[in-house]
């Protein structure tokens, strides 16, 4: 208060009132009014949860049904089909795949092309047997057509 | 704290007990944030409006309330941010430069139905209005409630110093607004 009267010392004198006033009965009123906001923010907070409920039904209907789904493929398969007979196939894929691979691995490029060109198939045709085969398997129109090329 | 505000605090704390304890805490701090606040906005209608959306805040928020203080200064706290956001909101809506609320504060004082005052009182309404925000609120703190800087310190989130700056700042400035206009 001192320092005030020091530097505001027209400030000081004035008297400390409130100049404000409020309506009649505004307080006592305003408590049971505030009390209807919370009812009303209550009844929000319910329908906000209600609605995120709805919102998220559809979704996890699909959810379950895929779910469902899955379980009544999956489990009928895994009980059903013999594991014996998985595990025999996957191994003799893996072995043949590693023989090829141990075949291939022993190659090198000469004898490779050796192999391709070594015809094993020694088989010769004569022109009649040509004929014979040409006759019973394409007709004359095909025939022509091929000899216009 | 006062063993009551502590009884309040843990019955809002209790679902149970919370619509309960939330009445009585707007019947304890009504009135008190009431005038706070009124002397921010200036006007009945704005203040009544702050303060339901205070104490609505003061609701959502009480399982966020750490009691590192009281709850009075809590409180405080709530309703001077609420007062300022609304001004600031009003501030956007009628393209009034952001640091000058004081031409639709003036505006509010005058048209008030229920200010009481006398010509003095309103003189010095009108120098109060003049001050920035922080210098505004500062002084309507200590002059009119005669709160303690510490108090007020937590409120405002500032310090002490800062705090007794401004008063001197803002009583000095009133002071050359009154002899101005005599």
């Amino acid at each position: 208060m001192e320092e005030l009267k020091n530097i505001a010392p027209n400030l000081s004198k004035m008297k400390k009132e409130n100049p404000f006033g409020a309506p009649k009965h505004y307080f006592d009123d305003f408590s049971a009014r505030m009390q209807m906001q919370i009812e009303a923010e209550k009844h929000v907070a319910t329908n906000k949860e209600f609605k995120l409920i709805t919102l998220l039904k559809p979704a996890l209907g699909l959810a379950a049904s895929f779910a469902i789904i899955f379980m009544l493929v999956y489990i009928p398969l895994k009980t059903f089909i013999p594991q014996e007979q998985v595990i025999e196939t996957t191994v003799s894929t893996n072995f043949s795949d590693k023989q090829m691979h141990s075949i291939l691995e022993e190659l090198d490029e000469t004898s490779f092309f050796t192999l391709l060109e070594n015809d094993d198939n020694n088989e010769t045709f004569s022109d009649e047997d040509l004929l014979a085969y040409v006759s019973s398997n394409f007709n004359a129109y095909e025939i022509f057509e091929y000899t216009e090329e | 704290m006062q063993n009551t505000d502590k009884n309040i605090i843990a019955d809002l704390k209790d679902v149970n007990k919370r619509d309960l304890a939330f009445h009585q805490l707007v019947g304890t701090y009504q009135e008190r944030l009431y005038w706070h606040i009124r002397k921010i906005v200036m006007n009945h209608d704005d203040t009544d409006d702050v303060l339901q959306n205070t104490f609505l805040k003061v609701w959502r928020s009480i399982d966020n309330f750490r009691e590192e203080s009281s709850l009075f200064t809590w409180l405080y706290r709530i309703a001077t941010n609420e007062s300022i956001t609304f001004i600031n909101s009003k501030k956007k809506k009628g393209l009034m430069p952001m640091n000058d609320a004081s031409e639709f504060l003036m505006d509010n004082l005058t048209s008030d139905p229920y200010f009481e005052g006398d010509e003095i009182q309103l003189k010095l309404q009108k120098a109060i209005l003049r001050l920035p925000e922080k210098q505004r609120i500062v002084f309507n703190m200590k002059y009119f409630d005669d709160l303690k800087y510490d108090e007020m310190s937590e409120i405002l989130d500032t310090s002490v110093g800062a705090l007794k700056a401004s008063y001197h700042h803002a009583a000095k400035k009133i002071e050359e607004y009154l002899k101005s206009t005599d």
